[in-house]
């Protein structure tokens, strides 16, 4: 809890220091952030392996820009950007509920299986519907339908959004529903056992991470104003992986920390690393030789395996 | 007519491919429980270092041996990788998923994003009551069978398969009567990735090959092996056929853009009506 009133106070009195061309990609590392804590929420917790979280923040970010840019429906009406937010959210969240009541009652391989086809699949419809939803290239919101105008205002927007969805989540995994989830994950058997309706906790989980993965979504297109696949990407959901591996999974504060490093390093210095060592290869590359070492020798993620460590080296 | 007649033969020459990729996948699955998200990149890789090397001017057998040799070694990186951390089922996805992007990411800065493909080892065409078929087609439909043949009869005839089956039944007990079950784990993943191996060098002598391939190659193996039953070498072969088929006519009629979308319908089909598959072991 200290870590977070902590983190919450140092993010708010940042803008007195750092310049705004700064701000601007530190604010979409917390919308990023927003996506690597609801994936925990779901792998972490229920230990159910979700493949495919970026199709529900590329359907939240979609149906979101089509509730803006309406006329590509061929219809016209006015949304105002929280209320788009929220409904990409809900939209999320009933997808999420549909696919989880037909996967999540079978063994968790099923799940994993299926997830990890989603984001192709989705992938296929911004090409299948070119026209309306824009192609390799997406389309542009107009920037009068921004979450806010300046930089500033985005960036103590996104930080709100960050906050909110931090705080419900870690009341959710911190309630005895989230003790529920952590039996389902130790054991299904013995949380059957126990009369635990997993496949209702399993399916309540995955519910409330595509609400949250579809806010993220939403959000993100709302501060960039502009919206393409690169949203519902595999790429994508690796680096969601990778951000919450490295924080360690099952923890939420972890991966919270992991994706705004993970995000500030891919975009600010890790391409400039490879260019000047010059080295035949793309920062991808890094990110996912990376994700390897780090999950065969810290599978726990960094914090929590050198804290054993040391804790075993004071014994 | 001659359309029907034409889906007939490129679905089975289809099939027959993915039989292999399937069969695979689903062997690792039945005897490690593990699932190998790198598996497609065997199939991948091997197209590409026999097509690289046949371009060098090496011979097409040799190049095609190479590419074999190239699978079974990505096989035992993938046994050492996941070693550390069988037990962990959420790792293993992940760390399979991460190695697989990356050889994806490898191939496109080394081979670009444009599709390459084998010269054949055999040309010419029959015609099939009106059909063209290439005699590669028919020769790789004809393989296939008969690779499959050999891993039905090596999995149930041989003193081999009854470890493998031993060991996918109770690995404990495989252990005590003294099977080295590490030893059949890191057989069983050469096997599937020399079968992945294999497929994808049929592949690349009849379509051309991309590095994204390798994702996809993966869609159609959940498919089948969702539809034959986890961990059931027969049934993903059975189901390849019905996948295969709806595939070469969804392609056929719509499209290939909506082949993925197909895909998934038939899963989520599969799962809602019969979630064991056809075959599926009981768990």
């Amino acid at each position: 809890m200290k870590v977070v009133v902590a983190f919450a106070i140092l993010a708010a009195i940042l803008p007195l220091f750092v310049p705004e061309a700064y701000l601007y990609t530190i604010g979409l590392a917390y919308l990023f952030a927003v996506i690597a804590i609801s994936w925990d929420l779901m792998v972490g917790y229920t230990g159910q392996v979700n493949l495919g979280h970026t199709t529900f923040v590329g359907l939240g970010a979609y149906i979101a820009a089509l509730l803006q840019v309406p006329e590509r429906m061929g219809m016209s009406f006015e949304v105002s950007p929280v209320i788009a937010i929220l409904i990409a959210g809900v939209a999320a969240a009933l997808v999420g509920f549909f696919i989880g009541i037909i996967t999540l009652r079978l063994r968790g391989y099923y799940f994993a299986l299926v997830t990890a086809i989603l984001p192709l699949v989705f992938m296929q419809t911004v090409f299948i519907w070119r026209d309306v939803l824009g192609g390799e290239e997406g389309f542009s919101i107009g920037s009068e339908n921004a979450i806010a105008l300046s930089v500033i205002g985005k960036y103590y927007a996104a930080l709100l959004i960050l906050l909110v969805s931090l705080a419900i989540m870690l009341a959710i995994v911190n309630s005895r529903i989230g003790l529920r989830f952590k039996a389902v994950r130790d054991s299904e058997e013995l949380a059957e056992s126990l009369g635990i309706d997993t496949t209702k906790y399993k399916v309540l989980a995955f519910v409330i991470s595509s609400f949250f993965a579809g806010i993220a979504g939403a959000a993100i297109v709302h501060y960039r104003i502009t919206v393409s696949p690169e949203l519902y990407d595999v790429p994508l959901m690796l680096l969601v992986i990778l951000s919450a591996v490295i924080g360690g999974i099952g923890t939420i504060i972890g991966p919270l920390f992991g994706a705004i490093v993970i995000y500030l390093a891919k975009n600010w210095w890790l391409r400039e690393l490879i260019a000047t060592a010059s080295l035949p290869i793309n920062d991808e590359i890094v990110l996912y030789a990376l994700l390897i070492a780090v999950g065969i020798a810290l599978p726990r993620g960094i914090y929590a395996e050198v804290a054993a460590r040391i804790y075993k080296l004071q014994r | 007519m001659i359309e029907i007649l034409r889906i007939v033969i490129f679905g089975a020459v289809v099939s027959g491919i993915w039989a292999l990729v399937a069969s695979g996948f689903s062997l690792i699955f039945g005897v490690s429980r593990m699932l190998n998200f790198a598996h497609g990149t065997a199939f991948v890789c091997s197209a590409y270092l026999a097509i690289y090397l046949a371009n060098q001017g090496i011979h097409i057998a040799l190049a095609i041996t190479a590419g074999l040799l190239l699978s079974a070694l990505l096989g035992v990186i993938v046994y050492m990788l996941t070693r550390p951390i069988r037990r962990n089922e959420i790792m293993v996805v992940i760390v399979t998923l991460a190695l697989a992007l990356l050889i994806q990411q490898v191939l496109l800065l080394s081979f670009g994003d444009r599709g390459m493909s084998l010269p054949p080892l055999i040309g010419g065409l029959q015609n099939i009551a009106g059909v063209k078929v290439t005699n590669i087609r028919i020769a790789s439909f004809v393989f296939a069978i008969l690779t499959i043949a050999v891993l039905e009869f090596l999995i149930n005839r041989t003193m081999f398969g009854k470890r493998i089956l031993a060991t996918s039944q109770d690995s404990e007990a495989a252990m005590l009567i003294g099977i080295n079950v590490e030893r059949v784990y890191l057989s069983t993943i050469i096997l599937s990735s020399l079968l992945a191996g294999i497929a994808g060098l049929l592949y690349a002598q009849i379509f051309a090959v991309t590095p994204e391939i390798s994702l996809k190659a993966l869609i159609y193996a959940f498919a089948i092996v969702i539809l034959g039953g986890l961990g059931s070498v027969r049934g993903s072969i059975v189901a390849s056929f019905i996948v295969g088929y709806v595939l070469v006519t969804t392609i056929t009629f719509f499209g290939a853009r909506w082949s993925e979308f197909v895909m998934l319908l038939t899963i989520i089909a599969i799962l809602i009506v019969k979630p064991t598959g056809l075959f599926g072991v009981e768990e």
